[in-house]
């Protein structure tokens, strides 16, 4: 597991997300990419139960319960801004006997799908995200494996992804401002995920007329 | 097989004795069965031949027994061979019956004793190199002319533990890499060098000589081949050589090492950018350490 970067595309002007993922993934296969396989990143909410909260009123806490098909046999729960928890698969039946402390938000669950393309070193995962049945945006991944300190190739990182994204190229992401030369893991991925995720549900609640 | 070296443990006296005893043992248990074989014919009533046939056989049934005894008893004074195998692992070749097929063993001498004859060779022939000098005053002439070639020291054979001191006082030099000496499979040291979080290497040493390294990313298998990395650590070990004194070539070996730890964040020297065909600058010139890529280095 290697230092990655995982950020959104915006859609190109009057195309549709399906369109741009195509136009993204050409240039990976010009670049001499090789597609291999598909990947899935899914992200559920679970509200604290009213239940359980105290007479102050606090707001309730928001839980994610993510999975990564590159780590297929773990289960992923974190807070906003708090601990993640790298859990085995069973996580989820337990989550569903924990029913009356948190509560399962169903319409809230949004995943990213899509394929999975090896460059050298790097694997870059093109996916379209999904809420219910529209498609609401573009997330691109890219993990450089050798290296597992973050802030040593952002660099390197940026140069590649300049050359198949373009001016879409982020900026460091949050995550590399607290690691400080520790190594790099899966859950640093996963909260990139989360935080993608939760911007594009504050974005468009109107489908635009371009997605469909 | 151990030819000439004789193990403490062994007794040769009890060991020659045991081997005429087993002798004896098999010879009267062939009677045994030669007596039951023949049974008896020289007695003319039948009892008297059961007795004599109860008597004999009885008769070589002891002996066996008492061979059994001896051989024993001779088999505890022998004593056990010593566990330190003088040849260790190549010993176990020479024991191949099929010496004309499979001459490894054979081979494997010619080719150590080979190897032996031209590093001591190349020792003395830096010697003399090194004393034509080429300045051309008198004094300099004169005082290497007195001066006889003298017997390189064989640096092939240095003590373990003056090779352990080397690694160690390099260890020391530099702080973000660490060097692990063992020896897993006899005098040769291995040394597994982890520079900071970027890179591990193996690196096998004949006495102070490296001979071999392969290089690995920090979380990757190390039993699996590697490429460019490992290729240019290769022609590093080649290109730094001094017979004399093989302390400064594996500390300059390090030094060039030491310098991939910048691996991910060093642009490379001649095109300015970071990945060349989606590799990062990894190759370090020998002299001035910069970063290049493989393809920018000519």
């Amino acid at each position: 597991m290697g230092v990655t970067c995982v950020t959104q595309v915006p859609v190109a002007e009057g195309k549709s997300v399906q369109q741009t993922v195509e136009m993204l993934t050409r240039k990976l296969e010009l670049l001499g990419a090789e597609k291999q396989g598909t990947f899935c990143v899914d992200c559920e909410t679970y509200h604290t139960a009213a239940s359980t909260m105290s007479n102050q009123g606090q707001t309730g806490k928001l839980m994610y319960v993510m999975h990564n098909s590159e780590y297929p046999l773990s289960c992923f729960a974190l807070f906003e801004n708090g601990p993640c928890l790298i859990a085995d698969t069973y996580f989820d039946t337990l989550m569903v006997k924990l029913k009356g402390f948190f509560q399962n938000a169903k319409a809230n669950k949004i995943e990213s799908r899509g394929t999975r393309y090896q460059y050298c070193d790097f694997l870059v995962k093109v996916g379209t995200v999904t809420m219910g049945p529209s498609a609401r945006g573009i997330s691109v991944e890219v993990e450089y494996c050798p290296c597992v300190i973050a802030n040593d190739c952002w660099n390197l990182l940026m140069e590649f992804m300049q050359s198949f994204m373009g001016n879409h190229t982020p900026g460091v992401p949050s995550v590399f401002g607290t690691k400080h030369d520790s190594i790099y893991s899966p859950a640093d991925t996963v909260v990139q995920y989360m935080e993608l995720f939760n911007k594009i549900r504050k974005q468009q609640q109107v489908p635009v007329a371009g997605i469909r | 097989m151990a030819d000439g070296v004789l193990s403490p443990g062994v007794n040769l006296e009890a060991f020659s004795q045991a081997i005429a005893a087993i002798q004896a043992l098999r010879s009267s248990v062939t009677r045994v069965f030669d007596c039951l074989k023949d049974g008896m014919r020289n007695k003319e009533t039948l009892e008297g031949r059961e007795k004599g046939f109860v008597a004999a056989f009885q008769e070589s049934l002891h002996s066996v027994s008492r061979d059994l005894g001896e051989l024993e008893r001779l088999s505890n004074l022998v004593g056990k061979p010593s566990e330190n195998h003088p040849l260790h692992n190549s010993g176990l070749l020479s024991l191949d019956p099929v010496q004309d097929k499979t001459p490894l063993y054979s081979q494997l001498l010619q080719a150590y004793k080979w190897s032996n004859k031209l590093q001591y060779h190349a020792g003395l022939a830096s010697g003399l190199l090194n004393q034509q000098s080429l300045k051309r005053s008198a004094n300099q002439m004169g005082v290497s002319a007195k001066r006889r070639p003298k017997a390189q020291p064989t640096t092939l054979v240095l003590p373990p533990q003056y090779v352990d001191d080397v690694i160690n006082r390099i260890d020391r030099m530099f702080p973000e890499m660490t060097i692990q000496l063992s020896r897993p499979n006899g005098a040769s040291a291995m040394l597994l060098v982890t520079l900071g979080k970027v890179l591990k290497v193996i690196v096998v040493m004949r006495s102070l000589f490296i001979d071999r390294t392969i290089v690995k990313g920090y979380n990757e298998n190390v039993y699996t081949e590697d490429g460019k990395v490992t290729d240019h650590a290769t022609t590093a070990l080649l290109h730094y050589q001094l017979p004399q004194m093989p302390d400064v070539v594996v500390r300059s070996f390090m030094t060039w090492l030491r310098s991939y730890i910048k691996l991910f964040q060093a642009p490379c020297q001649r095109c300015g950018k970071f990945l060349q065909d989606g590799l990062p600058p990894t190759w370090r010139d020998f002299r001035t350490l910069e970063a290049f890529h493989d393809t920018c280095r000519q």
